[in-house]
């Protein structure tokens, strides 16, 4: 079922509203005895976004986040559930909503390599009905905010991977969208376009626009992003500010513990300290190193080294947990 | 933040802006456009030359077609695969005009590039024979020249779906090439043709309207027995249906590949 069930009420004062959201792609291998395969991109995902919000998701490589995108962009039907943005349904209202909405995926593709990218805006301009006496100021005034105001009329064809990108996040600014979609706006980007990319992102968000950001990079979310979901395999594991994600996790305190032959009796204890909710290890050559999460702010270093005794060797040490840390649980705690 | 408004003629006309931009930054074209229609005008010229004038002009007429239908009733759809492989497909589907908009603006300059490949055609052939061609009417003829390229859009149009549909579609063009040249009558009269092709190429617009311009060219000719007038009531009435169908075409198109969801693949 597709669309809106009339028994589903979204929360009026949300920007985006799904439900049970599922998308199964069906491929074709083999010409006469073909064999169907089908893949579930999207499993039962609900998701609630505030307006004004930047909602960061994460996961791996094909967890579901661009295919997530893409529905709520209007581009992909979904397979069943609800999905509502801006109040609308993705799939009956389509129409209604692309006015509203700004997509930019990013990567080399997607422009016209043998005109200008002022030309590229241009033809999106029409396509959006931007107003022909405002085109051209908003054409120039994007491009000077992306930072290609000097390159504007260059061929895309000579712009760089940072250009290209600047000139989608333009494309896809140009028609003053409420709610923009970022797919992986920063991947492959050097780290001063990268960095350039991240102050430009939270400029929208002061002005007020929404921004669903899908990204792979850890440091990437926790600077920009309210709220974060992670998503693995097509559900959304875990939706929660970092704060409330690290809680999730077992704590924001985290040890390191590198040694050497631990008997799993001396892990079993380690385990069992007061205070720790996970513990992890991690081979490096005949190095073990344990991960420690830690909810009591009472245990202390010393004490988990007593724990281990008859390991001289010892190196202890202790960080904050990082989102990379929860995103590592989250992730490799889902079954599959 | 700004209220927008899509509007067809804006999409319609940007899209023609962005054909002829691309047209004129890739001079690969300019084969296609000019250089072969120079190629096939010299080859049928040569062939015919001592057999009459009529004949002639009858192979230059053949010549003509083959430069511009190709350009005209695939050109669309081939710039459609370049959506495709650009990428720019899935951003051209995200805004709120349809895509059919876009492909009618590309239709209309391959049509008018395909018009200058005609001319070019018939131009240098008369400027290579020494005797004039006698054309019937030569008013009417300039006319159906181009009612025949409007004729061949409104096919392309409804083709250049297929594009939108599947990234094989150069699979279906390249078969369909010689096909649609030779059950049109673009080189030989459909009454030349075996009987079975004839209800298939009465289904398409550019077999009436390209037996009207003979009518209109060709002094003595006599191709389909009803004349014609009937040629170019058939001709615009298969055009029509083939427009009309254009919109629901693209919207069936348009619903299946966001359903499936490989308008990424190229």
């Amino acid at each position: 079922m597709v669309g809106a069930p009339s028994s589903f009420v979204p929360m009026v004062d949300s920007a985006i509203s799904v439900r049970q959201l599922t998308r199964v792609y069906s491929s074709r291998k083999g010409f006469l005895f073909s064999e169907v395969t089908r893949t579930e991109a999207l499993r039962g995902v609900d998701l609630e976004i505030a307006p004004g919000e930047l909602f960061g998701l994460l996961g791996p490589n094909g967890a579901g986040k661009t295919t997530l995108a893409k529905v709520l962009s209007t581009l992909l039907i979904p397979t069943s559930g609800s999905a509502r943005v801006l109040g609308l349904d993705v799939v009956r209202d389509a129409q209604r909503l692309r006015p509203r909405i700004g997509l930019v995926l990013g990567g080399e593709r997607g422009l016209y390599y043998r005109v200008s990218g002022r030309e590229n805006l241009r033809y999106f301009a029409d396509l959006y009905g931007i107003p022909r006496g405002e085109r051209e100021g908003r054409i120039s005034d994007m491009l000077e905010r992306v930072g290609l105001g000097a390159a504007g009329d260059q061929r895309v064809e000579e712009y760089s991977r940072g250009m290209k990108q600047k000139l989608h996040l333009a494309r896809g600014l140009l028609h003053q969208p409420e709610l923009l979609f970022l797919d992986e706006p920063t991947i492959g980007l050097d780290p001063k376009s990268a960095r350039e990319t991240r102050k430009f992102v939270r400029a929208l968000l002061a002005e007020g626009v929404t921004i669903f950001l899908t990204t792979h990079y850890m440091f990437e979310a926790e600077e920009l992003c309210q709220r974060i979901a992670v998503i693995s395999k097509g559900k959304i594991v875990a939706s929660d500010t970092v704060a409330g994600l690290r809680h999730l996790v077992g704590g924001d305190r985290t040890f390191e513990i590198d040694g050497y032959g631990f008997e799993d009796a001396e892990l079993a204890r380690v385990k069992a300290l007061p205070g720790v909710s996970r513990l992890v290890t991690e081979e490096f050559g005949p190095r073990l190193r344990i991960t420690l999460r830690v909810r009591s702010p009472e245990l202390e270093l010393d004490r988990v080294a007593k724990a281990l005794p008859g390991h001289p060797e010892l190196e202890v040490r202790e960080r904050r947990t990082a989102l990379e840390d929860i995103y590592l649980d989250l992730v490799e705690e889902e079954p599959n | 933040m700004g209220k927008v408004e899509p509007s067809r003629p804006r999409a319609f006309l940007a899209s023609v802006r962005l054909s002829l931009l691309l047209f004129l930054a890739d001079p690969q074209w300019v084969i296609p456009a000019t250089i072969a229609p120079v190629i096939f005008g010299f080859a049928a010229f040569e062939l015919y030359r001592g057999s009459g004038a009529t004949l002639v002009l009858y192979a230059i007429l053949g010549a003509g077609m083959m430069s511009m239908w190709g350009q005209t009733l695939y050109g669309a759809g081939w710039a459609t695969g370049q959506d495709r492989e650009l990428g720019t497909l899935e951003p051209t589907l995200s805004t709120p005009t349809s895509y059919l908009w876009v492909v009618f603006g590309r239709i209309v300059v391959n049509a008018v590039t395909g018009l200058v490949g005609g001319l070019v055609v018939f131009a240098v052939v008369s400027f290579a024979y020494p005797h004039p061609l006698p054309l019937r009417a030569p008013l009417e003829f300039v006319l159906l020249f181009a009612f025949v390229l409007v004729t061949l859009a409104s096919v392309g149009l409804v083709l250049s779906a297929v594009y939108v549909y599947t990234r094989y579609a150069g699979f279906i063009n390249n078969f369909g090439e010689f096909g649609f040249y030779i059950i049109t009558g673009s080189m030989f009269p459909v009454v030349l043709l075996p009987f079975w092709t004839s209800p298939i190429a009465l289904l398409l617009p550019p077999t009436w309207a390209l037996d009207a311009l003979r009518y209109a060219a060709l002094p003595g000719y006599t191709g389909f027995s009803w004349g014609f007038t009937v040629d170019l009531l058939g001709a615009l009435g298969t055009m029509l249906v083939y427009l009309a169908a254009a919109g629901s075409v693209y919207h069936r198109v348009e619903q299946h590949v966001l359903t499936v969801g490989n308008l990424q693949e190229y």
